[in-house]
């Protein structure tokens, strides 16, 4: 219990100071919309494309935003030695890590609900149909996302070229969760529920969560601490 | 002594890459459907072989180095893993090109592929990440845990063509299709063939990767000596 | 068609082998700029005691 208490205190902590700065939101927000953006006028596409592209252009977006949160992850307690002092306090590595992937959790998806009416907006789309279904597959394929990403950014932290190692290293170990919310949103948004075939993607999505939340909770302390 | 032991392997592995090329353009059948480009086969199925035994070998020494702190298995898996990429390419380009004239696309993103694309790229980015990192025990440590993760990549793209209907043939191999004889014992015999030689070139290229490192490491510790001088 | 498809395995065959050599003299130039290096250092290191 006192494991989950911690883990807790340093989302809860990575949460207020972001609430306080909003320098990951703004940047991750704006680049987000950006991206949309240019991308709608880029391709101009009709409802149709729309329909087709849907999932592959939300999830890249979300993606190429989600290494700028991830990245500020372990990097916003660089300075002043704040990372060290962690580390050195009682808080176990794997309770850091899972406090972590909340916080970055929780931020990531706040960026989608935002993301999602803009979305709808600019490019003419009708996404509420299979609201249920859809904020499952987010979360799921998010709390993925954060493991991975949270895991990445312990592992790059002290390296000169972080903003540079991250996202190269992150993004081919995502693409197995990025398929599977892709191919998942693109029927969901087009308003189709999940049918029985496309249930192995969820299965997909479901063991990257376990697999890496597992692996990120036994191997952050080696890469924190040695 | 090491040296000599060295370039035998290496005589015998030449010695058995020419025996396996007369053997893959002269002896082995034609097959029913595809044409001279299917000899293929036989060199892209044991690249790709070595690279998945080479990234198990990656990640046990790995393992073991964060167990062990020995820098002797940290030399083994960057050793290992170098050597997995150019196998890896070969897979992967031989591939690309069957699949041009069979397919008549150079790629498609079907789970075999685009799993084994992943894997290499993320290899890739192991070397690429090391170079990063100057503190040798840092380095180590926190490549040994990438290794790690990249490992169940591996494990996908073996297992993709049973787990997935992909485009990418499914199993055909004696031992992957439950000692069921899908293909002909001949061309079976090519593979293991060519799949020991590549094995064994792939295994001397490793040990003088190995040596390298230690060199490395000696390098290391005189040019702390020549600072401190 | 029958031409393409040999020629084709022709270039197959060729990039396995040049990948293999591209590695292979990497390695060796490796080698080479390490043992200079090695050598350097202990010649500087000799010097300087």
């Amino acid at each position: 219990m006192r494991f989950f208490r911690q883990a807790w205190t340093i989302a809860w902590k990575d949460l207020r100071s972001e609430i306080r700065s909003k320098e990951t939101l703004n940047a991750s927000l704006s680049f987000a919309i950006v991206i949309l953006l240019m991308f709608s006028f880029a391709f101009d596409p009709d409802a149709e494309q729309t329909r087709a592209i849907a999932g592959g252009l939300l999830w890249l977006v979300f993606a190429f935003a989600g290494a700028l949160v991830f990245n500020r992850s372990f990097a916003r307690d660089l300075p002043n030695d704040c990372l060290d002092a962690l580390i050195a306090s009682p808080v176990p590595g794997a309770a850091m890590f899972l406090g972590k992937s909340v916080a970055n959790f929780a931020l990531l998806f706040t960026l989608e609900l935002v993301c999602f009416p803009i979305f709808g907006i600019f490019y003419n789309v009708r996404w509420t149909d299979q609201l249920g279904q859809l904020i499952g597959v987010v979360l799921l394929a998010t709390w993925g996302m954060a493991a991975v990403g949270t895991m990445f950014s312990a592992l790059t932290v002290n390296l000169r070229l972080k903003e540079l190692m991250l996202p190269m290293l992150m993004y081919p170990i995502m693409i197995p969760g990025l398929l599977a919310a892709i191919q998942l949103t693109t029927d969901l948004v087009a308003g189709q529920p999940i049918s029985a075939e496309k249930m192995v993607w969820v299965q997909l999505l479901l063991g990257i969560d376990v697999i890496y939340t597992a692996l990120g909770v036994a191997l952050v302390e080696i890469v924190l601490l040695g | 002594m090491r040296e000599k032991l060295l370039y035998a392997l290496g005589a015998v592995a030449g010695v058995l890459l020419v025996r396996n090329m007369h053997e893959i353009f002269l002896v082995v059948p034609d097959e029913a459907a595809q044409g001279y480009i299917y000899r293929i086969l036989f060199v892209h199925a044991p690249a790709a072989f070595v690279f998945m035994i080479f990234a198990f070998v990656s990640m046990v020494a790995s393992v073991t180095f964060l167990i062990r702190r020995n820098f002797n298995w940290d030399s083994l898996a960057v050793s290992i893993t170098e050597v997995a990429l150019p196998f890896g390419a070969i897979n992967l380009v031989t591939g690309m090109i069957w699949a041009r004239i069979i397919w008549g696309v150079w790629w498609v993103w079907d789970a075999r592929l685009t799993f084994m694309l992943i894997s290499w790229l993320m290899y890739a980015g192991y070397l690429i990440f090391r170079r990063a990192i100057d503190e040798p025990t840092q380095r180590g440590r926190v490549s040994a845990v990438l290794s790690i993760l990249t490992f169940p990549a591996v494990v996908v793209t073996w297992k993709a063509i049973e787990w997935w209907r992909t485009q990418h043939p499914g199993p055909v191999i004696s031992f992957r299709s439950g000692g069921e004889r899908r293909m002909d014992p001949g061309m079976e015999s090519a593979l293991l063939w060519n799949f020991i030689a590549l094995l064994l070139f792939a295994a001397v290229l490793v040990a003088i990767r190995m040596r390298q490192e230690s060199i490395r490491r000696e390098l290391d510790g005189l040019r702390r000596e020549a600072h401190a001088i | 068609m029958d031409q393409r498809n040999f020629t084709y395995m022709f270039y197959g065959f060729a990039a396995a082998w040049a990948i293999l050599v591209i590695y292979a003299l990497m390695l060796v130039a490796r080698e080479r700029r390490l043992r200079t290096e090695l050598d350097r250092l202990r010649n500087m290191i000799g010097d300087r005691k």
